[in-house]
């Protein structure tokens, strides 16, 4: 009786914090959940979207990816640094941005929370590098001191995109990896 | 060779199905039950602090001051928390730049509208939302176009957030950005009786 309960609402608890295949893609580090937002959502990602507080923009124009880990697995820390190289993402807006694992800004001397594909500053060949750390660093510095574990949100609006990651996924077009270069 | 423990040889057939069943059972109605008991929603967490049937531009977020968790931090958003049950909602937006979002949602989170800046369209969009079709009958036959130019939109349920969200290019675009929004506006207008 006592694994029955459990049992049952512990794969709920899971299926509604983390999604699965039903509910989410992923592509290396990064998760969204398909149907965010959308009037025809599955039972998993409205639970999700209330539960959290969310206010998603319907996953047919927007997807809104997380990442709790670096490309190699390592939980995102706010003592290490990282860096994502910013392609693949041409013709669409994008929004990276940093938060604490309650979806709080970690505040920082430089007022810097995120990086548009408007504000962020590019390479000769389009690419921009983005680096998070808790000191400053050139370039496109994301600061993530004063907080332990991080999230980070990726936020992609592009109707095309959206639609093929519906259907199949990121094989086309994968996204960028978080790198870590090194941890205190 | 591994062996089961001896609680676990005792269990019957019949007791395994019956807790699985039983947890299957519990997954489900757990899982339908967070939308139905869930308090701590988007639309709730701003209701307070947004009048009914009025745009407000909320500052872009900034640690301690977020609206809502997880919200895109470079961008300005202006919101309008309607109620058509009595009247419809006249709403009237200049989508200024690239990325600038015109959404409407439902209490429960839903986006049943949604309208991205698109060169090559015009930048200021005008639409009315009126209650869907089921709600829609309780009150009149037809909904009443202002115009012949605008859009009705029906909205699932009576009340629910108009937001329009305006990306920063960087702070020396915010006054523009802040100027822009500020011409949105979210009006009750009379239905046709």
């Amino acid at each position: 009786m006592v694994l029955a309960v459990g049992g049952g609402l512990g794969t709920a608890w899971y299926m509604i914090e983390a999604g699965s295949r039903l509910s989410t893609r992923t592509s290396g580090s990064w998760t969204t959940w398909t149907s965010a937002g959308r009037p025809d959502a599955d039972p998993y990602t409205r639970a999700h979207t209330i539960r959290n507080a969310l206010l998603p923009i319907a996953s047919t124009l927007e997807l809104t990816y997380q990442a709790k880990a670096d490309s190699r697995g390592g939980r995102l820390h706010a003592g290490c640094e990282y860096v994502i190289v910013m392609g693949g993402l041409e013709g669409a807006w994008w929004s990276l941005a940093a938060f604490d694992t309650q979806g709080r800004l970690i505040h920082n001397a430089a007022e810097r929370y995120a990086f548009t594909s408007d504000s962020v500053m590019r390479e000769p060949d389009g690419r921009a590098i983005v680096t998070l750390a808790r000191d400053a660093r050139p370039g496109n510095w994301l600061p993530i001191g004063g907080s332990s574990r991080i999230n980070l949100i990726l936020t992609v609006q592009d109707a095309a995109y959206a639609a093929a990651v519906y259907d199949g996924g990121h094989a086309g077009r994968p996204l960028p990896p978080i790198q870590r270069i090194a941890c205190r | 060779m591994p062996t089961l423990p001896k609680w676990l040889s005792e269990v019957g057939w019949r007791t395994v199905i019956g807790a699985l069943l039983l947890g299957g059972i519990i997954h489900i109605l757990a899982t339908l039950a967070v939308p139905l008991l869930g308090s701590r929603t988007a639309f709730a967490t701003l209701r307070d602090s947004l009048p009914a049937n009025r745009m407000v531009i909320v500052p872009p977020p900034a640690p301690g001051k977020q609206t809502l968790p997880f919200l895109t931090p470079d961008a300005v958003y202006a919101m309008c928390r309607y109620d058509v049950s009595v009247d419809s909602l006249l709403v009237k937006v200049a989508m200024a730049h690239a990325g600038w979002t015109l959404s409407m949602h439902t209490p429960q989170g839903e986006n049943f509208y949604v309208m991205p800046s698109q060169q090559l369209r015009r930048s200021e969009v005008t639409l009315t939302v009126v209650p869907g079709v089921d709600r829609l009958n309780e009150f009149t036959p037809t909904p009443r176009r202002v115009s012949g130019q605008e859009t009705n939109i029906a909205s699932p349920s009576t009340e629910g957030l108009v937001m329009v969200r305006a990306p920063l290019r960087g702070l020396s675009w915010r006054a523009e950005t802040e100027a822009y929004l500020r011409r949105a506006t979210c009006t009750p207008v009379k239905r046709a009786q």
